[in-house]
């Protein structure tokens, strides 16, 4: 953390004012995380923020006060975090517990109009989701059938990827995360943690132009790695990519890049997921 | 792996979303000591408030609400400018506070403060999400926005004596930064365009701002 602790630490009043961009707030949670003195000033700060919203105290309609007590019987509670580890705050956290995050989403029905579109993010374990499990074989055998098509050399190698798989999937500590990307579609992510590896697969990206690739990415304190190209899909789905030595604090990150990749992201993630 | 010819383009500048209770970001800090500090008597009720609501209490719930309802109207009111939208992130903030109630940690803050991050990030995530749609109008219009118009209409806004006492008293740059990110709802790259100030100047005066802020606010106390 020595390294960007100084300029992260500028960062803390625009952090505070929501003045930064969503990529930028990860980041800088990333480095609160392990920085008590920027946690305490964020705080302190906060509470300045806290007055000025006082100061600007506008009375809002009594329609509005009722609307919301009438919505309220509605809207089911999350449980404190010590019961359930359902998650109500942020997706930055980097501890290594398992958690299930299946919160209730906010309560669309008793709103005027269409809430705004919120991502998805959940991680559960393996056993509750066969199906996505079963999605990535298929798409992995897939990778070898095709492959296998073309040269020996590049069926042994298929076999290693498989195996590489087949390994992160069976870790007794596999979780698995699901997240929505920015432009659409989904990514699935198989993550161990004893093998500081992930499998990542997307369905529904939207297609790129001839020139641009989607790059997969290990963000975190250790800088910005590149895990490789996403194949180009095949029935909406991309096969699975590997990427290994994730290290604490890494986050998964998806940009969309010039054709043949960069070694830095270039564009804004359209996904980051916090492992 | 390379990829295919395709043929529709995707929008890059789309931002990222996070799930659930928009705003509450704390959980990321660790509880550092004597965080508590934050937590004045003015809104000790409302630390209460929001245990009680926690356990389902609508009743205490209710209450909490009238207190803290000017606030969060306030802030949103000025970051969304829209009455109707207004009203409409103010509803979801408030019942955001009812289903994360249990998630409030006093040691993190007071409540009012967690209420008000709550909402300010709401509020600021929804003009963001509606300026993406006019990307390009936006950045074209950012360059043509007198920003004496945005700060003047916004410290119009701040009925407290007090609070408009302490932001006199930063120079021009800071109360001007402070003013456009959490009235305005700018970003600290925005800000930095409309005073034509260095993006790394826009963020000290930031910090600086709100440590004087702090300050005075304290000393009044």
């Amino acid at each position: 953390m020595r390294r960007p602790r100084l300029k992260s630490h500028a960062l803390v009043g625009a952090y505070v004012l929501d003045a930064v961009s969503d990529s930028s707030r990860i980041v800088f949670e990333r480095h609160l995380s392990g920085c008590a003195a920027c946690a305490r000033e964020v705080i302190e700060l906060r509470e300045v923020t806290a007055e000025l919203a006082m100061g600007a105290a506008t009375e809002p309609s009594r329609a509005l006060i009722e609307r919301v007590r009438e919505s309220v019987r509605q809207v089911t509670q999350l449980p404190p975090i010590a019961d359930s580890g359902v998650r109500c705050v942020d997706a930055s956290r980097s501890t290594r517990t398992r958690r299930r995050l299946a919160g209730p989403m906010l309560p669309r029905p008793m709103l005027p109009r269409p809430m705004l579109p919120r991502p998805m993010l959940r991680r559960r374990m393996l056993p509750r989701l066969a199906g996505g499990l079963g999605a990535i074989l298929i798409a992995a055998v897939a990778v070898v059938s095709a492959v296998a098509q073309h040269a020996v050399d590049e069926v042994s190698a298929a076999q290693e990827r498989i195996h590489q798989i087949a390994q992160v999937l069976n870790a007794p500590d596999a979780i698995m995360l699901t997240g929505r990307a920015a432009t659409g579609g989904t990514v699935t992510v198989v993550m161990s943690d004893e093998d500081h590896s992930l499998v990542f697969t997307t369905a529904g990206l939207p297609r790129l132009s001839a020139s641009r690739c989607y790059q997969l990415w290990l963000m975190g304190p250790a800088g910005d790695r590149s895990a490789g190209m996403l194949p180009s899909p095949r029935d909406g789905m991309t096969s699975p990519v590997i990427a290994s030595g994730i290290r604490a604090g890494d986050h998964v990150g998806l940009t969309i890049e010039p054709d043949g990749g960069t070694s830095h992201p270039t564009g804004a993630p359209i996904l980051v997921l916090p492992l | 792996m390379v990829c295919q010819p395709d043929r529709a383009e995707t929008n890059q500048s789309q931002q990222l979303r996070r799930i659930t209770c928009v705003g509450t970001g704390r959980g990321s800090s660790p509880a550092p000591p004597g965080a508590g500090a934050g937590t004045t008597s003015r809104d000790a009720g409302l630390e209460d408030l929001l245990a009680q609501a926690a356990h389902g209490d609508q009743a205490a719930f209710e209450v909490l609400c009238h207190q803290v309802a000017p606030a969060v109207f306030g802030v949103v009111r000025a970051v969304v400018r829209d009455r109707f939208q207004a009203e409409e992130v103010c509803q979801e903030v408030l019942l955001d506070v009812w289903r994360c109630a249990s998630r409030f940690q006093p040691k993190r803050g007071s409540a009012m403060s967690w209420v008000a991050t709550i909402a300010h990030r709401r509020a600021v995530d929804r003009v963001r999400a509606e300026q993406r749609a006019a990307e390009r109008q936006r950045r074209a219009m950012l360059h043509q926005v007198d920003y004496d118009d945005v700060t003047e209409h916004v410290e119009a806004r701040l009925d407290a004596e007090r609070v408009r006492r302490c932001l006199g008293r930063l120079t021009p740059v800071q109360r001007e930064s402070v003013t456009l990110a959490y009235f305005g709802g700018y970003t600290f790259r925005e800000v930095a365009l409309l005073l034509g100030v260095p993006e790394g100047t826009v963020k000290t005066r930031m910090r600086d701002g709100l440590i004087r802020l702090r300050d005075c606010l304290g000393a009044d106390q």
